[in-house]
């Protein structure tokens, strides 16, 4: 990393007050911190070039057209905690998508304006800036063009665009924050979503114990975590799919739960199969130890998704090739558990924002 | 002699079924876990494209045509090679269903052209 780009994250980590917790702070260089090989314990051999897959990145990515400023965070963090970007004017982004509930809401499925329970379970917003696809669909390329769907979905902001719009155009106070991220474009859709693209880019996991064992602190986590955590790499299959230091692939897969919902599939020609009932993976990092889990809420408990993937869901069509029956004894089911809550960061400390 | 030289045009039309005198060219594109090869050198319509899956997942492409239109490869698992004859001249991208980081954008000219073969 360079000194510049240091220096601008660590501007990010002021305004939010966010500190070493958000997970933006300079990382080792990728396989600077451990040589050879690493032992987890007597007996268990963990290879260095499997760890360093996990290792975090130093930067956090914003595209050309977007890049990030601490007056478009400052902005962003702002919209995203104001509920009259709704049609009541009672939910905000940040009640769905709550820092309490790292960044998700705990229900089993989201609610909005109308209080009808929305299809799917609330993602967390963490990480988000790494997406290449959003939704659990992926039907948006970017958080440019993921803001704008919960504020004109029916059920979960309800406005029209142009209405939330003039709600912000209407609020004296919002018009210096526009000139100082924006200056002299305006309080208009692009940059109000701009903003809340740039404000949930900064968002990012804090670091975890994991982090820290993955940079060499051997004491970091147990030897049950670290035997877990080659369950989750070998027996266990689970890093078919969550991969990366997001603990996810970007990508779509049917994982055989009983839903006739279609996800990907309602994007996809009905030729290709493989997107029937296929949704995004989601990242592991910081998921709630309580659940529920999966895109549609179903799983209560880590034990009844571990079950789920022994099973090796519902065979059909579509099932993802990655979906294979597996195996594991009752110490590799408790390594496994005892490694995924070495995933749980620090909470971001974000300061709420004063509304005007 | 109206038969010798209707047999003799047919013989040349067999020989030159494609690009106006040139052959269609074969291709091959390797897929390696996440990333596609770089897809170089003239690609033409009646070209075939083999997309070969080394990786170890499985992937299911798509091609992008100019015109809108789309072609699919199906579900690949790994080790399975599919291919694809080029249909549309222009701009063109393969992405893939399961993975949409996986993209990559080439130009496919016209079929009738043989310059360059």
């Amino acid at each position: 990393m360079t000194e510049s780009r240091f220096f601008i994250l660590l501007a990010f980590a002021i305004v939010l007050t966010v500190g070493t917790a958000a997970g933006v702070a300079p990382r080792s260089p990728v396989g600077s911190s451990i040589v050879g090989p690493v032992s987890a314990s007597p007996g268990v051999y963990v290879p260095e070039e499997l760890k360093v897959k996990y290792r975090r990145p130093d930067e956090i990515p914003a595209p050309p057209s977007n890049p990030l400023t601490p007056e478009k965070v400052e902005l962003g963090k702002t919209l995203f905690f104001d509920p009259r970007l709704s049609r009541t004017g009672s939910v905000s982004c940040a009640s769905c998508h709550h820092p309490g509930f790292d960044w998700s809401d705990g229900l089993k499925r989201g609610v909005g304006v109308t209080g009808v329970p929305l299809p799917r379970r609330t993602p967390t917003v963490l990480n988000a800036a790494w997406l290449s696809a959003l939704m659990w669909d992926g039907r948006a390329a970017s958080l440019e063009q993921q803001a704008v769907l919960p504020i004109t979905a029916e059920h979960e902001m309800g406005l029209e665009l142009d209405e939330a719009v003039a709600n912000v155009q209407a609020i004296k106070g919002y018009a210096p924050l526009f000139e100082a991220a924006y200056p002299g474009e305006g309080i208009r859709a692009e940059t109000m979503l701009g903003a809340l693209a740039s404000f949930q880019r900064t968002l990012v996991s804090g670091e975890a114990p994991f982090d820290r064992w993955i940079d060499g602190d051997e004491a970091a986590i147990s030897e049950a975590a670290k035997r877990g955590f080659l369950v989750f790499n070998e027996a266990g299959r689970c890093s078919k799919c969550h991969s990366s230091w997001r603990f996810t692939d970007d990508s779509f897969h049917d994982i055989g739960l009983e839903s006739e919902d279609l996800g990907r599939g309602e994007f996809a020609p009905p030729s290709v199969v493989i997107m029937q009932h296929a949704f995004k993976t989601p990242t592991l990092r910081d998921f709630r130890l309580s659940g529920p889990y999966m895109h549609d809420g179903s799983m209560a408990s880590l034990d009844e998704v571990i079950d789920h993937y022994e099973d090796g869901g519902k065979k059909r069509p579509s099932l993802s090739p990655e979906m294979q029956a597996v195996t594991l004894s009752a110490q590799e089911r408790a390594d496994l558990i005892a490694y995924l809550k070495t995933l749980q960061g620090a909470p971001l400390d974000v300061t709420m924002p004063r509304l005007p | 002699m109206r038969l010798t030289t209707a047999a003799m045009m047919a013989m040349m039309a067999m020989a030159l079924p494609l690009s106006g005198g040139a052959s269609a060219a074969e291709h091959t594109v390797v897929l390696h876990h996440m990333e596609l090869d770089k897809i170089e050198g003239e690609m033409r319509v009646g070209d075939v494209v083999a997309f070969d899956n080394r990786s170890d997942m499985a992937h299911n492409l798509y091609l992008t045509y100019s015109d809108g239109t789309v072609d699919n490869l199906d579900t690949q698992v790994p080790g399975v090679t599919r291919s694809l004859t080029l249909r549309v001249a222009g701009p063109a991208v393969i992405r893939c269903w399961i993975h949409p980081i996986i993209k990559s954008e080439f130009v496919i000219l016209d079929g009738k052209e043989d310059a360059g073969r």
